[in-house]
């Protein structure tokens, strides 16, 4: 129970969001959360996309944003007990494919939220026949999920607030920096 | 071509297969629901309602930071502690092919263990490096080991510079220089102290390591001392050293550009937990290529690669003066303790003078040496029977065999298909636990490892066969891991040939 045994990783931390299949497990944990959310009977579609979103940001927030340092001890003294999973990743190193997944992955969750609350019309025609155009950008889920929740402003303020709380931590400019001294010890 | 033969390099068998994708989401599944217990634990532990039996600061240190239940140990005492009992066992007898264990039990869940008093007697030894079968207990072959411990006792009391040098020293390094057929020796008193004491001493500021990816502690903690810059390339990937090499020598040091004073590069023979043999003939060609030195750790496959034991660089076919520095321990094969280094005589005479073990570390004891001077003895057949080069043998057919059936099974085995280290992949953290515990169970120690020592999805059990093992022996384990592996579903691999 010695961390680099087997490796001479120094932090295993950075490099555990580019295992293989960790992307795939962690849409899968997307997915079930969301259908267990539908699943529930008093909640309606909207709310339930609206839950999703806000239960993933929160764990999103706790795990990558919150939590300082490393659940074992590292051969390197300790440097990374100060920083935030996120800015664990890849030893500090910005847009690698790892941080542009993990930033891109809430605001195609989210983007049902977003879109509730332009005031475009949305038959579902117009919606299918804009989905087929756009076939193979991203812009396809965001109008998929846009469909869902019916544009309702309450709804679009929680998911827009929950998702600026995931977004913003993630900007290369913000590395490091700790708000109002909140979390830095 | 030279002297109209071909140069073919001898074929290198290894395969690294990757597990379907399945297998590794419920890897990570398995640790994040464990880390999601592991919060609700500590919740109930800082609340009271769960009695904390890890260790505790006082009252009166409440408000410090905290010093045991820190996030640091969150991984030990969430997921650690619950399999522990499957590391530490103490065991009661030398570490031959068959072993005693203390039994012993857990009543809290392996926070506190206690020993019934009951020994489980001859359990099939797995685990130990004991390749070549000579770390038995006291027979009458040893009967020189036991005149030495009479007439020298045990302790040396002095480092090798001050008064620490005694003639079995000069006795066994001249037999290690005669074994490896390089021009001289010199011994220390610990392996892992080897490596980190005498790396230093060959480089330093303003020299350039090149290190393997799975390089062991004790290469890593030398290249940090010595203060030389570190690069690391992939595992046994020539190319990516290839590249590195090139790009040290074109660009230099990195503000000033200078030529770098010396490049080292540190390999090891057989890597314990991969099981994977060095490229050893591409890496000489690029050291002779690009002028750098290397540097070769034989912890693993000295004793055990080659048709007489001699190590990977007989067991490729090579000249021993193409590497550098050969550096081996005596631990494994040759069942006693200790490591050396050999090369050129100038390169051991600096040794001798500037390593820092040599200056400060106290020498090897005198039994300890009587032992490895009989075991070289036994290998080279100074002895005056052919057992020795036997035992190797035996150890390349019970190798071959154990691996060959593994893989038959569908099992997914990592490693060359002629390194005694076979490691089975096992991936899931519950797994490691289970494999170990039925396996004792059936009355056979092995060694798992798990996250963090190894990559996140990379848990693994290791065996290292020895030519004391017996085929009903190798059998009766094969059968066990072949009954636990349905059970367990560890039979991963897709290249199943029967």
């Amino acid at each position: 129970m010695n961390v680099g045994v087997a490796h001479s990783e120094v932090n295993p931390n950075t490099r555990v969001m580019n295992s293989r299949g960790m992307w795939l497990t962690y849409a899968l944990g997307v997915g079930l959360l969301h259908i267990v959310l539908l699943s529930i009977p008093f909640f309606s579609v909207p709310v339930a996309w609206t839950l999703t979103n806000i239960i993933h940001n929160l764990g999103m927030y706790v795990f990558l944003h919150a939590v300082k340092g490393t659940p074992f001890e590292t051969p390197d003294q300790g440097k990374a007990r100060l920083l935030t999973h996120w800015e664990q990743l890849d030893y500090g190193v910005q847009f690698t494919s790892s941080r542009k997944f993990f930033t891109i992955s809430p605001i195609i969750l989210v983007a049902s939220g977003v879109l509730n609350s332009s005031k475009r019309p949305s038959t579902m025609h117009q919606l299918v026949l804009e989905q087929r155009r756009m076939k193979n950008t991203k812009d396809t889920r965001y109008f998929l999920a846009s469909f869902y929740t019916k544009y309702d402003p309450t709804h679009f303020i929680l998911n827009t607030a929950s998702l600026l709380s995931v977004l913003i931590p993630k900007m290369p400019q913000l590395h490091g920096v700790r708000i109002f001294g909140i979390n830095k010890y | 071509q030279q002297n109209g033969k071909p140069h073919f390099y001898k074929p290198i068998v290894e395969s690294f297969e990757e597990a379907p994708l399945h297998v590794m989401v419920f890897t990570y599944m398995g640790y994040a629901l464990g880390t999601l217990f592991g919060y609700f634990r500590d919740f109930l532990r800082n609340w009271g309602i769960e009695k904390c039996k890890a260790a505790a600061e006082r009252k009166e240190q409440k408000d410090f930071v905290p010093l045991y239940l820190d996030f640091e140990n969150f991984f030990k005492r969430n997921i650690y502690v619950r399999i522990r009992d499957n590391w530490n066992r103490p065991i009661c007898s030398s570490p031959a092919s068959r072993f005693d264990i203390m039994e012993r039990v857990s009543d809290d869940y392996n926070w506190t263990f206690r020993f019934t008093g009951k020994i489980i007697k001859d359990v099939i030894n797995m685990g130990s490096y004991n390749f070549l079968g000579l770390g038995v207990k006291y027979n009458e072959s040893m009967r020189t080991v036991k005149d030495v411990l009479e007439a020298y006792g045990v302790g040396v009391a002095s480092t090798r510079q001050e008064m620490g040098t005694l003639d079995k020293h000069k006795e066994l390094e001249d037999l290690v220089a005669k074994f490896l057929n390089v021009e001289a020796a010199m011994v220390f008193g610990m392996g892992f102290a080897t490596n980190s004491m005498n790396i230093p001493a060959l480089v330093g500021k303003g020299c350039l390591i090149l290190s393997d990816e799975l390089n062991h502690t004790s290469l890593v903690l030398g290249a940090r001392l010595s203060g030389a810059t570190i690069r690391v390339f992939k595992h046994n990937n020539t190319k990516n050293l290839e590249k590195l090499l090139r790009d040290a020598v074109i660009y230099g040091q990195p503000r000033t550009h200078r030529a770098w004073k010396k490049i080292l590069i540190l390999v090891e023979g057989i890597y314990s937990m991969e099981g994977s043999i060095v490229h050893l003939p591409q890496i000489v060609a690029l050291k002779n290529k690009y002028k750098a030195y290397l540097y070769i750790d034989e912890a693993h496959s000295i004793g055990t690669m080659g048709p007489t034991g001699r190590g990977v660089v007989e067991f490729f076919g090579m000249d021993p003066r193409d590497v550098d520095v050969l550096m081996g321990t005596f631990s494994k094969s040759f069942g006693s303790s200790g490591g050396y280094i050999a090369g050129r005589k100038d390169l051991v005479d600096y040794l001798r003078v500037n390593s820092h073990s040599a200056v400060y570390a106290t020498s090897m004891s005198p039994p300890v040496s009587e032992q490895i001077i009989r075991s070289i003895k036994f290998l080279m057949g100074m002895d005056g029977t052919t057992q020795g080069t036997q035992r190797v043998q035996q150890l390349a057919k019970n190798t071959r065999y154990f691996r060959q059936r593994l893989k038959q099974m569908g099992f997914i085995v990592y490693g060359n298909e002629e390194s005694p280290v076979v490691p089975l992949l096992l991936y899931m953290p519950g797994k490691i636990a289970a494999f170990a515990r039925l396996l004792l169970k059936k009355k056979i120690g092995v060694v798992v490892v798990g996250f963090p020592a190894t990559p996140l999805a990379g848990a693994r059990a290791r065996f290292c066969v020895s030519a004391a093992h017996t085929r009903e022996d190798l059998d009766t384990v094969l059968e066990a891991i072949d009954e636990i592996g349905d059970l367990l579903q560890l039979k991963y691999s897709r290249r199943r040939k029967s």
